[in-house]
């Protein structure tokens, strides 16, 4: 629905410019919350200090667009580089067969319970990144824990801190549910 | 510049509005506008712009039409599942309006294509999904001092604006001067 209506919104002011009607959003923000049924108005000013438009402009040229918005987040991007994620990866057929063999292991869903709502592997517990910092306590250190999220960035994101809080018997599912999906199980739907 | 007959019994109700009328409906048919993006945000634009009577209608996008897409952009059918977004929306155009001229881009924008093709435009309308493209869009749009109309969504909320510096309004740089930082922005 909601592209329905932002995208008819822009196509009357589209339709405005043409006609040079009516009074335009130049320097106004539409601000529409579907869920409060809410439209602002907000208005924008011209940025004297604007890289593109502003008074000393440095951007004078296109740039290079991928560069320009890859800017990691500063602390992030240390601790990242010593961490060895490969060792620390689990293809999904292995999974498969640790499971099928029936050993007794935690297998971690680090997604949201939305996500959880569509499909989640058999046997797995649902640990949302969101409110994991609660969940860790009831992990036991001795165990081994598979952590799986969607495509797996996530699930790396929860090991990292579980490695940091000391836990060493540790896999992260590479490529997530989505290629657990397609690989192994046939039946799961694919969101 | 004329309305045919047909044309102007297609857009009488548009013909009968003092703030439109016979010159307002030229005004559509001269007219030409770039849609950046055929899916959620393209799939309105290009079907009442087009039914509007805009003259021309060029659409830029790289993708193919996927299940996924259906529930929200409504241009593509079931039958478009694996055919470029282009090629889809441009049929269901031009099957509610053959009087437009729908000109396809198929391929991703980028800094060596984007200014030859905006210069051959009067409006930019943006309903891409990514900052990259956001910011190319924006950049380009005031470089060939294009008015670029915004949309953006997230989640259950929507923000729309037209930029255009050269009649003394912002850019989207004004309003965000650098994109969130790459592991925070939602996939």
């Amino acid at each position: 629905m909601l592209p329905g209506i932002v995208g008819l919104i822009q196509a009357t002011e589209a339709l405005k410019l043409i006609l040079e009607k009516g009074k335009n959003l130049v320097g106004r923000l539409i601000l529409f919350d579907a869920m409060k049924m809410n439209f602002k108005n907000v208005k924008l000013e011209r940025d004297p200090n604007c890289d593109l438009c502003g008074i000393q402009p440095t951007i004078t040229e296109l740039i290079d667009y991928k560069a320009f918005c890859e800017i990691p987040m500063p602390s992030a991007e240390k601790e990242d580089d010593d961490f060895d994620e490969e060792s620390y990866s689990i293809e999904p057929e292995e999974l498969a067969n640790i499971l099928n063999a029936g050993k007794e292991i935690a297998l971690v869903d680090v997604r949201e319970q939305s996500e959880w709502d569509i499909c989640y592997i058999e046997n797995a517990q649902l640990m949302p990144l969101s409110e994991f910092d609660e969940h860790i306590s009831s992990l036991n250190r001795d165990e081994e824990i598979y952590l799986y999220c969607y495509k797996g960035t996530r699930s790396m994101k929860a090991l990292k801190q579980l490695h940091e809080e000391g836990f060493t018997k540790l896999k992260s599912l590479t490529g997530g549910i989505d290629r657990w999906a397609e690989e192994i199980d046939s039946d799961m739907p694919r969101y | 510049m004329a309305l045919t007959n047909e044309e102007i019994n297609r857009y009488t109700r548009h013909l009968t509005l003092p703030e439109i009328g016979m010159e307002g409906q030229l005004k559509f048919k001269e007219a030409s506008m770039l849609l950046i993006g055929a899916g959620g945000l393209g799939s309105p634009l290009g079907m009442y712009l087009g039914a509007a009577g805009i003259g021309k209608l060029g659409i830029v996008d790289f993708d193919v039409v996927d299940n996924s897409n259906l529930q929200r952009q409504i241009a593509h059918s079931v039958a478009d599942i694996g055919r470029p977004k282009v090629e889809s929306i441009k049929e269901t155009i031009l099957a509610g309006n053959p009087n437009v001229e729908v000109e396809v881009h198929n391929t991703r924008l980028t800094r060596d294509n984007i200014l030859p093709l905006f210069e051959q435009y009067d409006v930019i309308v943006d309903g891409s999904d990514n900052f990259e493209t956001r910011y190319l869009v924006n950049d380009a749009a005031y470089f060939t001092k294009t008015p670029l109309v915004y949309g953006s969504i997230f989640r259950f909320e929507g923000q729309i604006t037209v930029f255009h510096p050269s009649h003394e309004g912002p850019c989207y740089r004004c309003l965000y001067s650098n994109p969130p930082p790459a592991n925070l922005v939602p996939s």
